[in-house]
């Protein structure tokens, strides 16, 4: 048999070596493992989440911004209390003055 | 059970649905990680990854295709994913190296044996399995799901989104060029007569 026979006969052993291959069988336990894998992950994520809301440049900002809503809620408020009191010191005149419409019951009943 | 009956049990959270699923497919998700990784730990990694992909995202199977289609499309894809990243850390290593770090971390072991191959036949195994790293993604993939997993011309066709028609030219180019790196293989390793 010469060279180039020979490396065409291990050609064909090498292709067809896999014709009678058996499935790989996965290792024992997989669930146990897969299951400790989902809660570690789940444990890391809020540890993550833990680590970035502890860093100080986003501990500060989140402290100013709190402060910042905090400020302009107070700031809404007390424009609202003053228009409130305004809307009040209109009203009371024209109540006073108010000309209520009577109703057919009144028309009937003038008598006491 | 059906598999209309078990999505939807895996749909509402059941854990036994979820045994059931990883009890039936662990050995088809892990030959198929094994075969395209050829390393044993990282293709069980890779199985761990796809059924926990499973378990998060069964919501969104509308079940179009069957389970095991789609748990392929997941373990080719984690597969392929999974040499990148390896990829990517070779080549940080080998800069890490350089200046004195680590040693670099080798993408496929030196040689690789199967385990479900017969005893006589593992010498020829390793060699084509040394020569299945040097082909294109998508030829090994369908060698890979042809051979290993003994996936019909169509189910391939399906598990790789493509056609009939492509997967067998893919098999057929895969075939050529895998005879192409085995001949130039043994050229230098048999000696002249």
């Amino acid at each position: 048999m010469n060279k180039k026979e020979q490396i065409n006969k291990l050609i064909e052993e090498a292709i067809s070596s896999v014709d009678t291959i058996k499935r790989a069988e996965a290792k024992p336990f997989l669930l146990t493992r897969i299951n400790a894998r989902m809660r570690k992950e789940t444990e890391s994520a809020w540890e993550k989440a833990g680590w970035f809301i502890g860093r100080p440049a986003v501990a500060f900002t989140g402290l100013c911004l709190i402060l910042l809503i905090n400020v302009m809620v107070v700031v809404v408020n007390n424009q609202s209390d003053t228009t409130a009191v305004a809307e009040q010191s209109v009203q009371t005149p024209a109540d006073e003055f108010s000309y209520t419409v009577a109703t057919i019951y009144d028309n009937e009943n003038t008598q006491p | 059970m059906n598999q209309p009956e078990l999505i939807i049990q895996l749909q509402q959270g059941d854990e036994s649905a979820f045994k059931k699923l990883v009890d039936e497919w662990k050995d088809m998700v892990y030959n198929t990680a094994l075969g395209i990784v050829q390393n044993a730990d990282d293709a069980d990694d890779i199985t761990q990854e796809v059924f926990i992909q499973v378990y998060q995202s069964v919501s969104s199977f509308k079940g179009e295709s069957k389970i095991s289609t789609w748990l392929y499309r997941i373990t080719v894809s984690k597969a392929l994913d999974h040499e990148k990243k390896k990829r990517r850390k070779k080549r940080f290593g080998f800069v890490q190296s350089l200046f004195g770090g680590q040693e670099e971390e080798q993408l496929h072991p030196v040689e690789f044996n199967h385990p479900g191959v017969q005893m006589e036949k593992k010498e020829r195994a390793g060699e084509l399995f040394d020569a299945l790293r040097q082909i294109p993604n998508n030829q090994r993939i369908a060698f890979t799901l042809h051979k290993l997993e003994g996936q019909s011309y169509q189910e391939v066709a399906e598990i790789m989104n493509t056609t009939l028609y492509a997967v067998e030219s893919l098999m057929n180019r895969a075939k050529t060029n895998l005879r192409k790196v085995l001949s130039s293989y043994y050229t230098d390793k048999i000696p002249e007569q």
